[in-house]
């Protein structure tokens, strides 16, 4: 199966020393940018392999990549593909998890469904509200106006229905998703993880 | 000398009223109490009968440390010091106090299982202990100084390898709230008026020797690192507070707060403490900024780095650099402390410009960490503060004030959060000056006493934090359910056990954290979530028994309870498993008196129920469960107005909570009408005289 896969991919490329060079330096792309903390596109490969890789009277057509990845995941139980909104996204988990490059992923959906998608994973997850500061540090990497603004798109528009805000007597804004925690539940919980823990140290 | 190693064989007695000092074997009198608390407990069995104050010449102060202090096992620091309690409420009973440092390992290296103090100098002395040579030194000439310059004046006689723990002003004066400090930052409160009662500034410690250990050294390298692949961050959280690449979960209130681009401004070259994978063991000491955590990520830019104990790598001293400060209060732009100390001066008040985490709370906890530290103040877990709020705001301090003392404090200063009001405070409470310094320095209980207010309405307020005996809680039934409540309710002072909520707050998902405790205490109803309490079941009995044996394990073996027990680990290979079984395994090689987990937690099962008949003996009656298991009526109330075991709902259910009680005694073997421990129980770990010098004064149930 796995050299019928890539039979297709390998008759654009000259001889199989040469395919294997090639999913070599893929697959130490990949592990590269994880250990860096960033996850690789599809189209990041191909301009990868067309930069560095393809020489001339080669082609790297879109689906001789395609099959070049498939190969890879197949071969490479470190390497894993997620599915995004208009791309594949690939990483190592030999120096970064699937929580993590969730994260990532939901990054490049833009800062809304990032932060959305965050305060549903820790209230399904963890069962807990988030405090809104988290964001600011990486991976999010959103500045406080960002969030709020952020926030206020998801009070317009639909599938954010379920991302509640509350303050604790400290001043400081949790954000939790009534999808995974009752409203009382939260506030109660944001109150105990931003005072109480803090006051029973 | 026997055969074993890790204890250093003898435990030196000091009479300070004769002079005489002299050393008895460890391993013929205390081996069968390890060493620490249990050495405390059963010196105060066998010598200080009911009856005795804390005051009295004939009270002792035991400074003990177990068979792994000075070893390689990580987390070893701690000193347990173990005498009558000043400040338990409404009389004295036995407690003890933990300071980190050095002071531990210096200990054994000189030769020494246990310093005993016993007796009054007639005069102030220090006592210097140099290996072999021990002497009783004149401490005239710093007596009425701080710790700082004590500790400055002694290391220039012993010098600067000697560790020292001195009193300040506080203890000299007999303020029952007052510490012990070690080194720069390692206090151990309660117990510094104790010192001063004997006329005992300081001791000194210098050693020269080393540790044996008994076992094979490959063997014990091996069982050091497996111990130190388990460690997480401070109290044991093992997840990061943010995510990482290499983390699967993340708890954004873990103390593992280490990340790429947090840094150590403060360091003369800053250090970015990176991403921390927990296989990289010699980033450990990078994983936990514990002022960051309590003061704010402000704090990062101060930080200078994480300064700590002997052979603990996890550092949850930070050092900071506030260089404002200098020149602003006339105090050093260099502190450290860790946990309720880094916030000993913004706790003191109610509004802060900025708030607590902001400049001038930074400001407040510099003020308060080196006053407090110099002066010898202790804060009883935050006590100090909240009593001090609650009765300035209710108007009880202007009340009890004369005007002329009243209008001597600036209060305004105070209402506004000025840090330079804790000049005028604190070293009134060391120096027992006037009526607000010396009703502070008492501790809670003897203060309402002694200003005729009810001990009920603090038992009422959950804002308050108190428990009982003049004591806070210390992570209870509103954090830990039932676990929580019954590990509250056994010491004579806050119950300063972190077993139960290092693995509560470690940081993990709750269905791990269940398949975790189904392996330790049997089923995975023995943690709840926060907030979402299930009824009592058998399993939180074991959890807490288990939490407390602990306790009193690492207690005894010098092993610090702020970093263990080792229950989980930050490794997902493991699936986050940790080791309980890590204490014995160090005790029998360390020693060569070979204990599995279950042979060490009967040990430890001795030490504690030496500590419940000193409770039965101390109070002169075995109606434990009615007379000193007593729960504040908070723990029952809650505001949200739900039922107890509703999700929001904090609370506990009366019933409940006695079929808690009765199961927490059965598996003790503890009486369960009066909860004092049975016949049967005292015989089972050997101690039945224990039993029949209790039955005769019938405080053994029938």
């Amino acid at each position: 199966m796995k050299e019928a896969i890539f039979a297709e991919g390998s008759e654009r490329i000259a001889g199989t020393a040469r395919a294997d060079a090639v999913a070599d330096a893929t697959a130490a792309l990949i592990r590269e940018r994880s250990a860096a903390g960033d996850l690789v596109s599809e189209a990041g490969i191909a301009l990868f392999l067309k930069e560095h890789l393809s020489s001339p009277g080669t082609s790297m057509a879109g689906d001789c990549v395609t099959a070049v990845l498939a190969r890879l995941l197949l071969e490479n139980e470190d390497l894993h593909a997620l599915r995004g909104a208009d791309s594949q996204w690939y990483y190592s988990s030999r120096s970064m998890t699937g929580e993590y490059a969730e994260i990532l992923l939901h990054a490049q959906e833009g800062p809304v469904r990032l932060i959305a998608e965050t305060v549903r994973h820790n209230a399904s997850v963890y069962r807990r509200p988030v405090p809104l500061d988290i964001f600011a540090e990486p991976p999010f990497n959103l500045a406080y106006r960002q969030v709020l603004d952020c926030l206020a798109t998801m009070a317009e528009i639909e599938g954010y229905d379920d991302i509640g805000t509350t303050i604790t007597s400290s001043s400081a804004t949790y954000l939790y998703s009534t999808s995974h925690l009752e409203k009382e539940y939260a506030v109660m919980l944001a109150e105990w993880f931003d005072v109480g823990e803090s006051e029973n140290p | 000398m026997s055969g074993y190693g890790g204890w250093a064989g003898r435990v030196l007695r000091v009479d300070l009223s004769t002079g005489g000092i002299r050393t008895e074997d460890t391993i013929e009198r205390y081996k069968e109490y390890l060493g620490g608390t249990g050495i405390g407990y059963k010196v105060m069995w066998d010598e200080v009968p009911a009856g005795v104050k804390p005051f009295d010449p004939e009270n002792r102060i035991v400074f003990a440390v177990g068979p792994l202090a000075g070893t390689g096992a990580p987390c070893n620091g701690r000193t347990a010091i173990t005498t009558l309690w000043p400040t338990c409420w409404p009389l004295p009973l036995v407690a003890s106090g933990h300071m980190g440092g050095h002071f531990a390992a210096k200990l054994k290296y000189a030769g020494y299982d246990a310093v005993i103090i016993q007796g009054k100098a007639d005069h102030p002395v220090w006592l210097m202990i140099e290996d072999r040579k021990v002497e009783i030194r004149d401490a005239r000439g710093i007596w009425g100084q701080g710790t700082r310059a004590a500790t400055c004046a002694i290391s220039e006689i012993m010098g600067m390898d000697a560790v020292v723990a001195a009193i300040g002003q506080a203890g000299e004066n007999l303020v029952p709230m007052s510490i012990v400090l070690s080194g720069a930052s390692h206090s151990a409160g309660g117990i510094g008026s104790v010192m001063g009662s004997k006329n005992l500034k300081a001791i000194g410690v210098h050693g020269s020797g080393s540790v044996r250990i008994a076992g094979n050294k490959h063997e014990w390298e091996r069982l050091i690192k497996y111990h130190l692949s388990l460690l997480g961050a401070n109290n044991q959280h093992v997840v990061p507070n943010s995510p990482q690449p290499w983390a699967e979960f993340y708890d954004p209130n873990s103390r593992w707060n280490a990340s790429r681009g947090r840094r150590w401004g403060g360091a003369a070259h800053p250090v970015d403490t990176g991403a921390c994978d927990p296989h990289d063991l010699n980033r450990i000491a990078y994983r936990s900024n514990n002022a960051a955590h309590f003061l704010g990520d402000d704090v990062w830019k101060y930080t200078v780095r994480g300064n700590g104990c002997a052979s603990c790598p996890v550092r949850c001293h930070t050092i900071l650099k506030v260089p404002a400060v200098a020149s602003k209060y006339d105090i050093p732009a260099v502190g450290q402390k860790t946990c309720v100390g880094l916030k000993f001066g913004a706790n003191f008040f109610k509004t802060i410009p900025g708030g607590p985490k902001g400049a001038t709370g930074l400001e407040a906890n510099m003020v308060g960490l080196h006053l407090a530290d110099d002066l010898g103040v202790w804060c009883n877990y935050g006590q100090l503060q909240r009593d001090f709020i609650k009765l300035y705001y209710d108007g009880v301090i202007e009340k009890k004030l004369g005007a002329r003392e009243y209008k001597s404090y600036s209060w305004s200063k105070y209402e506004k959060g000025d840090p330079s009001f804790l000049f005028e405070l604190l070293p009134r409470i060391a120096g027992k000056q006037g009526e607000l310094g010396t009703a502070l320095g008492l501790g809670t209980g003897h203060l309402l006493e002694r200003w005729n207010l009810s001990e009920a309405t603090w038992r009422k307020d959950k804002k308050l934090g108190y428990w009982k005996l003049g004591h806070p809680k210390h992570h209870a039934s509103d954090e830990v359910g039932q676990c929580g409540l019954l590990v509250n309710l056994i010491y004579n002072r806050d119950a300063v056990c972190h077993s139960h909520s290092n693995f509560t707050r470690n940081g993990l998902p709750l269905p791990i954290q269940k398949r975790l405790a189904a392996e330790i205490w049997g089923a995975p109803e023995a943690v709840d979530g926060i907030g979402d309490f299930k009824p009592m079941h058998r399993s939180k009995a074991l959890m807490a028994k288990w939490s407390l044996l602990r306790k009193e394990l690492h207690d005894s073996l010098s092993l610090c309870n702020w970093m263990g027990p080792w229950a989980a680990s930050p490794l997902r290979e493991r699936g986050y498993s940790g080791d309980d079984s890590m204490e014995s395994m160090l005790y029998s090689l360390a020693t060569g008196d070979r204990k599995n987990r279950e042979q060490l937690d009967a040990v430890a099962e001795r030490i504690f129920l030496l500590h419940r008949a000193l409770t039965v003996r101390g109070m002169g009656t075995k109606e434990m469960r009615t007379r000193h298991d007593t729960i504040p009526e908070w723990v029952y109330t809650d505001t949200s107005g739900k039922p107890p075991f509703t999700k929001g709902a904090v609370h506990m259910d009366r019933k409940d909570v006695e079929v808690a009680l009765d199961m927490f005694y059965h598996e003790l073997g503890w009486d369960r009408a009066t909860g004092a421990p049975t016949r049967a129980t005292y015989r089972k770990f050997g101690l039945t005289d224990v039993s029949d010098a209790l039955a005769k004064g019938k405080l053994v149930p029938e």
